[in-house]
Order: C-alpha cells, then structure tokens, then sequence
C-alpha cells in the first residue's frame, strides 16, 4: 500500500511539470511555422519569440480567432515570398475564443528583454508634426514603398513587401516600434528592410505617426 | 525643441517646397524634378569611386543574393523591374536589364542613387537609401552586377 503511495505520488511529481507546462502553442504545433524560441531554426511564418515585446494583446486575442492578412506577399522567409504568389493565400489557422486567451497569454509571456522606456511616445502629435512626419513616411524614407499604410485621407495606399501598418496602431507595443526602427537586427539578423539612421527624436515621432494608423481611421 | 539645428529648418524647408508633391505610394503623376534630399552631413562628400589602386570590383555569389535579398523586392528577381512592390509605386522601379537609359546614367550615379536614395540624383524617393545597411564595396559590387543585367556600360 505505501509502495503505491509512493509511485502515486513519484508520478504526480515527475508529471506536475509538464502538466503546468503543457503549453498550447506547443499543442497546436504553431512552430511548424513559427520561432518561439530564438534558437529555432529559420521557420517560414514571422518570428513569435518575442511576442511579449511586439504586440497589443487584445490585439492578439482578435488575430488568434479571425486571421487577417498582414503580409499580402507572404511572410519574408518565405522562398515563394519574391514571386508574388500569395504564399499566404491558404487560410491561417484560427482557434476558439477560449483558446486564443490562454496562447495570449503564453504569447506576451516571449520576451526578448526589456526594452527602453522612451518618452513622449504616447503624446499625440500636432497637426503640423504629422504632416512633417508624413512627408518623411512618404519621401525621405520611402517606407510607403515597402508598406501599406493610410494616407491622410484615411486611404489604404503603399507597397506589400513589409507587413501592413494599416493597423500598426492596433497591433504593435509602441515602444516595440521604436526599438526596430532602431535596430531591426536586434529582433531580425535577416532584415530586408533598410536600416535607418536617424536622430532619437526623429524616430520616435516617427513611431508616434506609426500609432495613429488604425483600422478605424481608414475610410 | 532641443538645440533647434539649420538642419532642422532646411529640413523644414524641403518640407514645405515639397508640400504639394505626393509620395511614392500615390497613384499621381509625379514629374517634378525632386529636390535635393535632407541627408546627413556624410552623403555631401562625393562618392568614393573604385580608383586604379583599389581591387577591381567583382560581382561573387554574394552580390547576387545581396540583390535578391534586398533590391529584388521592387527590381525583380530578374532586374526587369517588376518585383512585388513595383504595381503600387508610382514611379516604376527602373529596369535593370534595359541597356538603353541605363547607359545614359553614369556608375557614380548608380552608386549615389544605391547610397542615397533616389532623391540624391535627382530621381524618385520610391527608391530608398542603402547606405546604413550596405558598405560600399558591397554598392560599387551592385553597381557592376547592374552592369552585367544590362550589359551596358555608362556611354
Ligand atoms: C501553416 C503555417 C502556420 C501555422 C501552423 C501557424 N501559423 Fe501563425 N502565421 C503563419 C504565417 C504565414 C503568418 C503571416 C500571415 C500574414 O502576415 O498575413 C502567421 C502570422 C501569425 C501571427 C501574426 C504575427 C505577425 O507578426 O504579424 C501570429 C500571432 C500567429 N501567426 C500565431 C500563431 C499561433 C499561435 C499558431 C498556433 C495556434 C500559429 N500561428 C500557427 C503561418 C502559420
Ligand atoms: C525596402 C522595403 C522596406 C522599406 C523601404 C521599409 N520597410 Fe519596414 N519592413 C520591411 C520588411 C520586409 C519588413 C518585415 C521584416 C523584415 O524582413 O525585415 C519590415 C518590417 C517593419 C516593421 C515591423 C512590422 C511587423 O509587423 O513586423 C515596422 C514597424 C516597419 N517595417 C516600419 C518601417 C518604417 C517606419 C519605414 C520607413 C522609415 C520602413 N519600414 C521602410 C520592408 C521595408
Ligand atoms: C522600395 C522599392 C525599391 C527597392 C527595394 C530598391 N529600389 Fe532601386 N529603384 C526603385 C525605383 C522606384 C527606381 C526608379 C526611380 C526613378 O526612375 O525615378 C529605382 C531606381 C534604381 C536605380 C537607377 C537610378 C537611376 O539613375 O535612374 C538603381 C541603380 C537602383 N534602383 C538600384 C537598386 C539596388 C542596387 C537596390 C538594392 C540594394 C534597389 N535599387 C532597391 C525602387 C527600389
């Protein structure tokens, strides 16, 4: 009686780890497709292994149960990703409402490490800024090349090669925009993106503009 | 506004002359001869040219993918300048493998244009600057594989 005790009781510890971590990511197998972890090898959908950084969470409970297409050329690690096939064109998995809470959760827990508290990156800009920093998106960097995006008349215009920013004020941590615009090879060694050198100050306007394009601004 | 710089009021100024005109991403008519960019300080020195006492420039494998990585995404896997991004720019991305303007344009040009941006010499800001990500043996190496797409050489 006591031996079965203690093979009862062997079985609770040698099991309880892996119950308290039966992750669902892992059940749902979403690193088919996705790095969770930086050691991964090279997947063909976007990073995930530091979730907790880059997105809004609500934002992410809403992905989870209805998928939209943000990269409309598929995701850059793609290999059909330059012929333009819509490598995406096969439906992301959606989960239920209950699901997509807990791999939330387990999502924002991904973090790659704290990054910086910048300011002023939550003020509104001015009108005359946004224009300035507009003209900036559109021609001095031409980041509307590579990205869509909303135009002052709340229109959807840009290239497709960059996930979408149409919703970036949704989607993203502001402060997680910064930080790429300020080194994309701290989250990306492999960037197709041009990296960009500009004054702190510049940058972060730049991401305030970034989060003022949401969904509910396009018309 | 913290040590309000000239470069903040030339930019400014750029800005304003260049209000009316549109961006890349608008499908507008955009012919007006670009203004000089605001660059940093570093693009007003001439570009370094490959010189006689340099290595010859080679085109490797690595250029290649360089291309493919990088400028692919507008010029196409195949230079013809219909990559994924070409149909919503309004200004096309240029054709690598047409001889015909590509000779009018000088080396020096190519790399200025890779370097800087488009704005730099005088062409559309739908191209964007590669001077933080690539180093310029890498662009003189772009420029010669250029060379080889169109199999031309600057007249
Ligand atoms: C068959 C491959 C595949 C599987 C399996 C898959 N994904 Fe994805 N996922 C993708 C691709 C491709 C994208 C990019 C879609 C786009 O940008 O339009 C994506 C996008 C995402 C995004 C948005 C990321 C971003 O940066 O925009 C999240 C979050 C995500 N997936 C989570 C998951 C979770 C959680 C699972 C498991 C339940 C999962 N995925 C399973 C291929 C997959
Ligand atoms: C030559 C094309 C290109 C240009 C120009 C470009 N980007 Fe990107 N950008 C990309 C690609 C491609 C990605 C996806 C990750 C990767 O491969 O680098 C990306 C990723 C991003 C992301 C992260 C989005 C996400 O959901 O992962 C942000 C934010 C961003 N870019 C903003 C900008 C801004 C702001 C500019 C202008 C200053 C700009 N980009 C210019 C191609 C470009
Ligand atoms: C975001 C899209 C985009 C990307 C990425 C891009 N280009 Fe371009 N490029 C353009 C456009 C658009 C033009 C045409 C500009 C014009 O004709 O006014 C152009 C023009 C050029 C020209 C001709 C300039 C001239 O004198 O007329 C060269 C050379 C060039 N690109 C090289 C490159 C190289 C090399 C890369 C990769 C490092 C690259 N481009 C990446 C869009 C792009």
């Amino acid at each position: 009686m006591k031996s079965f005790l203690y093979i009862l009781m062997g079985g609770w510890f040698l099991c309880s780890p892996i119950l308290s971590h039966a992750s669902l990511i892992q059940e749902k197998e979403c690193s088919e497709c996705h790095r969770v972890s930086k050691d991964d090898t090279e997947k063909s959908g976007p990073d995930l292994f530091y979730s907790g950084n880059k997105f809004q969470a609500s934002w992410l409970k809403q992905y989870l149960q209805n998928p939209i297409t943000i990269r409309s050329a598929g995701s850059t690690g793609d290999p059909d990703f330059l012929k333009g096939i819509q490598a995406n064109s096969q439906k992301h998995p959606a989960v239920s409402k209950k699901d997509a809470e807990q791999i939330t959760k387990e999502l924002m827990a991904l973090t790659l490490y704290d990054l910086p508290e910048e300011v002023n990156l939550l003020e509104p800009l001015t009108k005359g800024l946004k224009a300035k920093i507009k003209y900036q998106f559109e021609r001095t960097f031409s980041c509307i090349s590579c990205h869509q995006s909303l135009n002052l008349a709340g229109k959807v215009r840009g290239g497709i090669s960059g996930p979408s920013l149409v919703n970036a004020g949704n989607r993203l941590q502001a402060r997680w925009a910064a930080s790429w615009l300020k080194s994309p090879k701290t989250f990306s060694n492999k960037s197709r993106m041009p990296v960009y050198k500009m004054e702190d100050e510049e940058r972060l306007q730049l991401t305030q503009f970034l989060m003022t394009m949401k969904n509910e601004n396009k018309r | 506004m913290k040590k309000s710089s000239p470069k903040f009021i030339l930019n400014y100024c750029i800005f304003l002359i260049a209000l009316g005109i549109t961006g890349c991403g608008e499908k507008t008519s955009e012919k007006t001869p670009a203004p000089k960019p605001p660059l940093k300080a570093e693009s007003h020195s001439p570009a370094p040219l490959a010189e006689a006492t340099q290595e010859p420039v080679v085109v490797t494998e690595k250029t290649r993918k360089t291309y493919q990585w990088y400028c692919a995404q507008c010029h196409g896997i195949q230079g013809k300048g219909d990559g994924i991004n070409a149909k919503f720019l309004t200004v096309p991305p240029r054709n690598h493998t047409k001889a015909k303007y590509l000779e009018t344009r000088t080396d020096e040009q190519f790399f200025e244009a890779i370097k800087f941006g488009g704005l730099s010499v005088g062409r559309a800001p739908c191209m964007p600057a590669w001077g933080n990500t690539l180093s310029d043996s890498t662009i003189h190496e772009l420029v010669r594989y250029i060379r080889e797409l169109c199999q031309c050489e600057a007249l």
